[in-house]
């Protein structure tokens, strides 16, 4: 029997990509911030809703279709995108642009309006209405019929649809996913190892001793929320353009639960923990869709033994383990620096 | 007059009377122990599936029997959550965050633990468990007084109700170890050094109110039409939304709260569709405003570790 490591290695990589997204902003918040943030799914999905609502709409009137004669959610719509979406180049490049920023924005902007009722609440009341905010935005979605209602959109035109070989089309895709998953990175990095990221430290260890100390808790926590929710939209957009669909079942709280499973592995409060997490995390999921196969009829599916694996990990690695995998290191910004250096000279 | 309001007003009595006797052990659990419990949801999902597996597999139709067995099994699970994971947790000084993000794993496993079990029925006995019919009770009378249905479900939750109700009164007022809970949620750290065995006031505790919203979910099955492994889940925006409003502290308020859901979710869903052709099942966005404006209004300042934000701005020009 062949199997195609190549094949394995995109796809898991390409779903990694996206979760790496999702886990670093998650570790910003969550990890380094202390904001309880159980909404992933939200921002996540709108970025994914974001961009396959503005692709289908705008490729199909870019060529000038009439929406309200054929709109995209219809089977005419659908069959119209699957033959109009590869033609220009230039449009599909151009529309992913636009959602990605589009996406980072809206999401960005929602996630900046919600930390205005959690402000003066303690992390249960936070976590749970960001966790609510997340299922009306799925009630609404199913309900909805500009964007498909339940079934959602298909046949959303990716970036490199216009590129004949399956192969290259996926290899292109994977390096936008990279290209973006370095930038989160980064920019994450950036933010954490900064005299912000020691403010947002200190809030998370005590929130009222920032207070005290100057420290504008709220406004650090909606700048925080603000970034951390772009960034999930972005990681929509990448996810929306790699299933070529989007429909309100795909962004349950299971996702969030999945993403913080990630960063309790890989380690409160440390990046590259993240990454690994989501590398372990996504490597079993895909792991499981070639095995699963081959396991013939099981009284037990085993999509509902990776849950309870994914639920007990997160509790056993609290109990054994609470530091994860990697433990969170020291802050490094260029104060730091100086002070070393200075010491060393004083030593001297 | 409203079409269906009469019909919108039984059904806030008898939800008032659900969210009541789901939310008010979570107040509880969280005055005492001090733990947001996520895995709240799957009390009440556990205890419909004890009523459910009884009448599927053993063909029992006994409500009273299918409430005392949801008791010993959902309460047992509240203390196994406690001794394995919370208690060991808070011993190790973890920050309630932290603790909370443990009970939401536990939420995911219960939950996956249940689909897991109905298949493994499924495969024995041929029946779906996954969507289970409304069951009809052998010992829960029914009927109409005075012009008003009264159907299995209102009968048997007006009793449920009442009698946990009365017996929490009588527990947490009029004994010892009632006062003993009660000076554990005032201040863990008096009532131990007077004496109290807070472990085990902790833990008894966890049982009583796991097991009310246990025996809580037997009566669900004689309500809903379709019982699932996800139906504690759909409930729980509505009830840590009555949790809240009673500020996770007063159960006078939670009590309120429970009231106040029941009719905005029916009465008000009721007006908005008449007059604006809302569909019906955009109904939790009211309780999600609810919740929000509960927040900015009355934010919980106690619980959870909250600060007052609005005294920072007066000091600031």
């Amino acid at each position: 029997m062949g199997f195609d490591v190549m094949g394995f290695m995109v796809s898991w990589l390409t779903l990694f990509g996206i979760y790496a997204i999702l886990s670093l902003t998650l570790n910003l918040e969550s990890g380094t911030a202390g904001i309880t943030n159980f909404g992933k799914a939200l921002f996540y999905g709108i970025g994914a809703y974001v961009s396959a609502t503005l692709t289908t709409y705008l490729i199909l009137m870019s060529n000038g279709v009439d929406i309200n004669e054929t709109p995209p959610y219809d089977i005419r719509g659908i069959i119209l995108l699957g033959e109009l979406g590869n033609k220009n180049p230039l449009l599909n490049i151009g529309f992913t642009a636009l959602s990605l920023v589009v996406a980072f924005a809206v999401a960005g902007l929602i996630g900046y309006l919600l930390t205005y009722p959690i402000l003066r609440v303690g992390p249960a009341f936070v976590g749970f209405t960001l966790l609510s905010a997340g299922e009306l935005l799925r009630i609404f979605l199913q309900h909805y019929e500009p964007v498909g209602a339940s079934k959602g959109l298909m046949a959303i035109p990716t970036p490199f649809s216009w590129i004949a070989e399956g192969r290259v089309r996926e290899l292109a895709y994977l390096g936008l996913v990279m290209g973006l998953v370095a930038l989160t990175y980064l920019a994450v990095h950036r933010l954490v190892n900064s005299p912000l990221g020691r403010t947002l430290r200190a809030i998370r260890d005590d929130e009222i001793a920032a207070l005290c100390l100057g420290k504008h808790v709220p406004r650090t926590k909606a700048t925080i929320l603000f970034i951390g929710s772009g960034f999930a939209g972005v990681a929509g957009v990448l996810l929306a353009y790699y299933l070529t669909s989007v429909n309100p079942n795909m962004f349950m709280p299971l996702v969030t639960f999945n993403v913080w499973a990630m960063i309790i592995l890989g380690g409160f409060g440390n990046l590259r923990g993240s990454l690994l997490g989501a590398a372990i995390i996504t490597f079993v999921d895909r792991a499981l869709t070639f095995v699963t196969p081959q396991l013939g009829v099981a009284v037990i599916s085993p999509d509902y033994l990776r849950w309870v694996v994914v639920g007990l990990l997160i509790v056993v690695v609290l109990l054994v383990n609470p530091k994860g995998l990697l433990p969170e290191g020291p802050i490094k910004t260029p104060a730091l620096d100086v002070i070393n250096e200075e010491l060393r000279d004083d030593s001297k | 007059m409203i079409p269906g309001l009469q019909q919108a007003l039984m059904n806030t009595v008898q939800y008032a009377l659900f969210y009541l006797i789901f939310s008010i052990p979570l107040t509880l659990s969280y005055r005492t122990t001090k733990v947001i419990n996520f895995a709240h949801a799957n009390f009440i999902t556990y205890g419909a599936y004890v009523a459910i597996f009884l009448h599927g597999i053993a063909g029992l139709d006994m409500m009273s029997v299918a409430a005392v067995l949801a008791f010993l099994v959902t309460g047992s699970m509240a203390v196994l959550n406690n001794l394995l994971v919370f208690a060991p947790l808070q011993k190790r000084g973890s920050s309630p965050a932290i603790v909370m993000i443990s009970s939401m794993g536990l939420w995911i496993a219960y939950k996956y633990l249940l689909y897991m079990i109905t298949d493994v029925a499924h495969h024995y006995t041929g029946r779906n468990f996954v969507s289970y019919g409304r069951i009809t009770y052998s010992d829960v009378p029914r009927g109409v007084i005075g012009g008003i249905g009264f159907s299995q479900a209102l009968v048997a939750s007006l009793i449920a109700t009442t009698i946990s109700m009365v017996l929490l009164y009588l527990l947490l007022e009029k004994t010892k170890i009632g006062r003993a809970m009660r000076a554990v949620a005032d201040n863990p750290w008096l009532a131990e050094i007077s004496g109290v065995p807070r472990s085990l006031v902790v833990n008894l505790m966890w049982f009583i109110c796991g097991g009310m919203v246990g025996a809580g979910g037997v009566v669900w099955t004689s309500f809903s039409g379709a019982i699932t492994p996800e139906a504690g889940d759909s409930m729980i925006l509505q009830v840590f939304t009555v949790g809240f409003i009673g500020g996770l502290v007063s159960l006078m308020r939670t009590g309120m709260g429970a009231a106040l859901i029941a009719a905005i979710e029916n009465v008000g869903i009721a007006m908005l569709n008449a007059y604006f052709g809302v569909p019906v099942s955009f109904r939790p966005f009211l309780t999600f405003a609810t919740l929000i404006i509960t927040l900015i209004a009355f934010p919980p300042l106690g619980a959870g570790g909250g600060l007052p934000y609005r005294f920072l701005r007066r000091g600031r020009k």
